[in-house]
């Protein structure tokens, strides 16, 4: 159990490439956070510096109030599940789970009981014999989560854990990750590309992209109120919609517009307008936050000709387009749209989130 | 046909029929594998016969008529071979001091040859790549080239030190273990560099140093390189004449190539020494190949990742 600081902490290759820049991110104690972004954002990098894989550049790291920033990985009282679970394959699966703690010469009968207890949460004591290539994917994985486990560290790291199981293995493992956690009550730090994991293991996510940290947050927050552009079209599933409108200030009143959608601000949105002198905007709403039909008072009306249809059983998603930018709304099943129908959809003011087209910052919307 | 595949063939034709139905190929495959043994083995066949018959019968028959007349065959060379038991100049003397140095030379082969791969593989210096090309490069360069340097340095060092390495078997060993790892490297090295880094990761996280991990994770992988290696290792240096003819050649212990070449005459060679101290020296390096060839068996790695 313990705190973990990453206090400006940055990465530069031999070649000059930026991998992680001034990561600053406190985890706390029992925290379960996810590390998300797309391929190539830096999130392993960091992970492996915090395991002591990587050397750090420049920033510090702190595991319980203790800097780690020379530290070997063993004395740093960390595990860490890979993506390829890399266990040994000429160990069977006791031995691979026990490895850790021989080397830490932990008596013989303590270890046992570890083994078997890990074993028993895991549902391996069946395979404790075998040797991992005598095993099925899944049950490699519970390996490698089982060789965490044992060695009770105060710090867990995972990199993709999930990304070779096939969809129903992983949707398993994930609990079984997530009460794993509740179990040990142990700091944990996760990461994914996978915002729908993110989503739906952390207590918070940071989100990062180019080597650079986005938010940090619950997934309510991030959800709700993403700071920029990026969050806001990582989180979330489908990705929000964007559209650019033209500000008009006529006579103190202000709309916005853009080829096929209106959007009529509230009070607080027109000042917040007003002042930012912006010509253009681009606002962003979330697919199931549309409805169909134009709405009454402030709000946005969007036009959309439908393109492609498709049935997820208790809605409908619907894509098509909006004076040339892509837009997917999902619907209600009972609606009797058709592909090539003109559909005006609509949101309301408390679900639109504007954005500064250059900085790419948001300036208004929920939280 | 294997039994399985029999089995989930379709219940049109019976699986008894099916299992004693034998392809053409696999025959003509099995007479062309047949023919090239049974040619691989006539000579061999040829000295163990030799051996087996009175020194007087090499000049009076082939060795083929042993099959019309069996009666022929007898100890009795194996007997006086061994009669001299270890003293200086026998069979068994010369056969100790091939072991003496075919151990070792295969044991320091195959150990420095493993330590250095797993530097090159995963240790974290600068030049490496250089390193292992510069050992790549010493692979073109004949060993025959070496000797007379060789042995003016190993004069040179016994003049100046005292520490006899000419004309010793520890100079011996040296030169082979020297013209040994090379080969040894660069073996070890394309092998290493298939087991995954993640392995080693894992294995720093749960708390070992590099030689915990070279013992515990890297060498048990490396296993089926390190017994080839160990293997043509022991056969290159058991079968070697050339080393032993210069370095040795003055010492009263000889090796085993050394001794039959001794047998060797310009006019009438000793052909029934010559068969039976082949025989014994072909025991060893089987009992080698058969102790390790498990080990050649590929597939340790699957299951390591994904």
């Amino acid at each position: 159990m313990a705190r973990v600081v990453l206090d400006d902490l940055t990465k530069r290759y031999e070649g000059g490439a930026l991998a992680v820049d001034k990561l600053n991110i406190d985890i706390k104690d029992g925290e379960f956070i996810c590390f998300v972004g797309p391929s190539g954002c830096g999130k392993t990098t960091a992970l492996r510096m915090i395991a002591g894989l990587e050397d750090i550049t420049s920033g510090e790291i702190r595991i319980a109030d203790r800097v780690v920033n020379n530290l070997p990985p063993r004395d740093r009282d960390i595990a860490m599940v890979f993506q390829s679970y890399a266990l040994y394959p000429h160990m069977s699966v006791r031995d691979n789970m026990a490895f850790g703690l021989q080397l830490r010469k932990t008596p013989k009968a303590d270890i046992d009981k570890a083994v078997e207890a890990a074993a028993k949460i895991l549902d391996l004591e069946r395979f404790l014999d075998r040797k991992p290539g005598q095993l099925s994917g899944g049950q490699r994985q519970r390996v490698a989560l089982g060789r965490a486990i044992v060695r009770e560290p105060s710090v867990f790291l995972m990199d993709e854990p999930l990304s070779n199981l096939d969809a129903k293995l992983r949707v398993q493992t994930r609990a079984e990750i997530a009460r794993i956690h509740t179990r040990l009550e142990a700091t944990m730090i996760y990461v994914t590309h996978d915002q729908v994991e993110a989503m739906t293991m952390g207590d918070r996510i940071a989100v990062i992209n180019e080597g650079v940290l986005q938010q940090v947050g619950t997934p309510k927050e991030l959800y709700e109120a993403p700071l920029n552009r990026f969050v806001a079209g990582f989180i979330g599933s489908p990705s929000m919609n964007f559209i650019d409108l033209k500000v008009s200030n006529e006579g103190g009143v202000v709309t916005l517009k853009g080829e096929g959608s209106v959007l009529r601000p509230d009070d607080t949105m027109s000042v917040l307008l007003r002042d930012s002198g912006l010509d253009t905007v681009t606002v962003g709403f979330r697919p199931e936050h549309l409805e169909v039909g134009a709405v009454t008072g402030p709000g946005l009306d969007v036009t959309l000709t439908i393109d492609v249809i498709e049935f997820l059983g208790n809605d409908v998603l619907i894509h098509g387009s909006s004076g040339g930018r892509d837009v997917v709304a999902i619907v209600d099943v009972d609606n009797t749209l058709k592909v090539g129908d003109s559909v005006v959809l609509s949101a309301t003011p408390r679900r639109l989130h504007v954005f500064n087209p250059v900085s790419l910052a948001r300036m208004i919307g929920t939280g | 046909m294997s039994a399985v595949q029999a089995a989930s063939l379709p219940a049109v034709t019976t699986p008894r029929k099916r299992r004693f139905r034998v392809r053409p190929s696999r025959i003509v495959i099995n007479v062309v594998l047949a023919a090239v043994a049974i040619f691989w083995l006539v000579p061999a066949v040829g000295i163990l016969i030799i051996s087996l018959r009175p020194e007087s019968a090499f000049e009076q028959s082939g060795w083929w008529t042993v099959f019309t007349a069996p009666a022929q065959l007898t100890f009795s060379n194996y007997k006086t071979l061994l009669s001299a038991g270890f003293s200086a100049g026998g069979v068994l003397d010369s056969l100790t001091t091939s072991l003496a140095i075919t151990i070792p030379v295969t044991i320091l082969v195959t150990i420095i040859s493993s330590l250095t791969a797993y530097s090159l593989v995963f240790g974290r210096w600068r030049g490496r790549t250089v390193v292992f090309l510069l050992i790549v490069a010493m692979l073109v360069l004949p060993l025959q080239m070496a000797l007379i340097p060789v042995a003016s340095l190993y004069n040179f060092i016994g003049d100046t030190t005292g520490l006899k390495l000419f004309g010793s078997v520890i100079g011996v060993i040296i030169f082979h273990v020297a013209f040994g790892l090379p080969f040894g490297i660069f073996l070890m090295r394309n092998f290493y560099t298939g087991i995954p880094h993640d392995l080693l990761e894992a294995g720093r996280i749960d708390g070992a140093g590099e030689w915990t991990l070279f013992r515990k994770v890297v060498m048990p992988l490396g296993l089926p390189a390190a017994a080839s290696l160990a293997i043509f290792q022991f056969i290159w240096v058991w079968n070697d004449l050339l080393v032993a003819l210069v370095f040795l050649a003055n010492n009263s212990h000889l090796t085993l190539t050394l001794f039959l070449y001794g047998q060797t005459r310009f006019l009438s060679s000793n052909y029934y020494i010559i068969s039976t101290g082949a025989m014994i020296s072909i025991i060893v390096p089987l009992i080698v190949f058969f102790a390790f060839q498990r080990y050649f068996v590929r597939g340790v790695l699957a299951g390591a990742v994904k």
